[in-house]
């Protein structure tokens, strides 16, 4: 129990008085933190004590009615080796340059079948017309066939936007496979870690479908969430993550079930990590005002390789 | 009638990690505690724990504590804590060394953390604030591959406790908000909320209640429930 076990210590009447002000002192700030108008910022403060969208296990089991219905995804790639484009934290409000950039290169590559967005697509709320718009008006050469993934981020979902991410994009829990013309499958799972946990419903289907896949002839196994893993720094001081006993958990179920590449963003700052056969990677931040706006380019063969590509080259 | 209601509010109250209101008349003595306690949370789902604590308050100026705690999830935390301290015309600053290791069997990684700290406490109020740093890593890494230790270099330790009674009360209630209690220091920006009190029977016995409720996706303004513990044991003072 207590830390401060102990003897006595001294005090006297003032020590009620210290109290008093001090609680005098913190009653305006969090007066200030709850009063924030919605329509006017960016940020869901009253999402600090209770989140405005349904909580994780209500949107696992949203996702999964959908992908029961919709069936799996196998995208076709063009060629034994592969390109992916991944890119997070585009927060497109009322400015989406980097990530039209970003959208451009992508229908610019011809050995590039996917795109994946880690999530936090818009900053705030009315802004989700705006995002998919970015994505019709991308040029894009004729002939071009491409799909790009998403899966949700913190932003997303605040203001209770989990109906609008629905509305777009139905799911924020599910896998695809990308087929290769050799027959060569690659495993991609993507989950929503939104909330910095992934609530009981969502973690015991990871469970079950890693531990399936790892029983699969799948060439590569690569996971995709918001929410980075680790706080090796503080680049972006406030940014939560998992409790440490999710984070634990994820990463014996990642190098127990032979995942190769973890991909995240959330921080804002880019990071790679290896640890147990798995890379952990954490993307930049795309959004238009970030200081060195980057996204990352996997090339898929028998092995993985990638590159960050910066939008300010 | 008024017993009744004393016994209900110690019942319902009851207590946390945070109780610090341990004192007794007279100089501090030696203590050894014991208490089991339930655990749920949305990774290990329902679990128990059973918790030894000793202190030993090794002269005016010095207090030791240590910690062991056994989980049926399969972890292990063994935590000690060396805390000078210095009573001050009002209140006591101290200043808390904190150690922690943890086995997580389950997951095959282990994690030491430590912490070093500033406190002051009053009667109706102890208030921490310091800094620590983690390392976690698998059990047995084999060298020249990809295992290795993860290093959390900077993790901010932060507690606020308030009582409802001066410290040299026979029970107390007490109510904190931090990142450490006996056997963990969490991420910044994971809050612990606690809930605790105690009760001396006599001299020697003292029986306490404890209670946290831990949030996750509060910085991400995605606040949701993730953990709660709830404990009882008794303390013997020597």
């Amino acid at each position: 129990m207590p830390q401060t076990c102990g003897r006595e210590w001294n005090t006297d009447s003032k020590a009620m008085k210290h109290s008093i002000s001090f609680l005098l002192f913190c009653s305006p700030l969090l007066f200030l933190l709850t009063a924030c108008d919605p329509e006017t910022t960016n940020l869901d403060v009253a999402g600090m004590f209770s989140g405005s969208s349904p909580r994780a296990d209500k949107r696992f089991e949203d996702s999964q009615a959908y992908n029961t219905q919709h069936g799996i995804d196998t995208l076709s790639a063009q060629a034994e080796c592969y390109r992916v484009y991944v890119c997070t934290d585009t927060h497109v409000d009322t400015s989406r340059r980097n990530y039209l950039a970003f959208l451009t290169d992508f229908h610019a590559d011809e050995d590039a079948p996917l795109a994946i967005h880690l999530g936090d697509l818009i900053n705030a709320q009315k802004h989700w017309q705006f995002f998919v718009e970015t994505w019709q008006i991308a040029p894009r050469p004729a002939g071009k066939r491409d799909t790009m993934m998403v899966t949700l981020g913190n932003h997303d979902i605040y203001f209770g936007q989990w109906t609008e991410f629905k509305q777009y994009f139905h799911t924020s829990s599910y896998w695809f496979v990308v087929q290769t013309p050799s027959g060569a499958h690659d495993f991609y799972l993507v989950f929503d870690s939104a909330e910095g946990v992934l609530g009981e419903k969502q973690l015991a289907w990871l469970r079950s479908t890693l531990r399936w896949a790892k029983g699969q002839p799948f060439r590569h196994r690569i996971v995709c969430t918001h929410t980075h893993l680790f706080m090796q720094d503080y680049s972006q001081g406030h940014t939560s993550n998992y409790p440490l006993e999710e984070t634990y958990e994820l990463l014996d179920l990642f190098a127990s079930n032979d995942i190769e590449l973890y991909l995240s963003g959330h921080d804002h700052c880019r990071e790679v990590t290896s640890l147990q056969g798995c890379t952990y990677i954490v993307v930049d931040a795309l959004e238009d005002p970030a200081e060195d706006p980057a996204y990352l380019v996997a090339t898929i063969s028998d092995r993985i390789t990638y590159d960050f590509v910066s939008v300010t080259r | 009638m008024k017993n009744n209601v004393f016994w209900v509010i110690a019942a319902l109250c009851i207590l946390s990690s945070g109780i610090q209101a341990q004192v007794q008349s007279g100089d501090s003595l030696y203590a050894l505690r014991l208490d089991l306690g339930y655990s749920y949370n949305k990774t290990y789902s329902h679990h128990f724990n059973a918790d030894i604590g000793a202190f030993v308050p090794i002269n005016r100026h010095f207090e030791l504590q240590a910690d062991v705690r056994l989980s049926s999830a399969n972890f292990y935390t063994a935590a000690a804590q060396l805390r000078p301290k210095f009573p001050l015309k009002v209140g006591e600053l101290y200043i808390e060394t904190r150690a922690a290791y943890r086995a997580i069997v389950r997951n095959n990684i282990q994690e030491a953390t430590g912490g070093l700290s500033l406190g002051y406490r009053m009667q109706y109020i102890n208030v921490q604030i310091g800094c620590g740093m983690r390392v976690f890593g698998p059990y047995g890494m084999k060298y020249h591959s990809s295992d290795r230790f993860i290093l959390e270099p900077f993790i901010v330790l932060y507690r606020v406790e308030a009582f409802v009674r001066p410290q040299t009360s026979r029970w107390n209630i007490a109510m904190a908000i931090g990142n450490i209690d006996n056997w963990q220091m969490e991420r910044m920006w994971q809050p612990i909320f606690m809930l605790g009190g105690r009760f001396d029977a006599d001299r020697h016995w003292r029986v306490y209640l404890s209670s946290e409720c831990k949030p996750t996706g509060m910085f991400h303004l995605n606040a949701a429930f993730y953990a709660a513990d709830l404990r009882a044991g008794v303390e013997y003072r020597f």
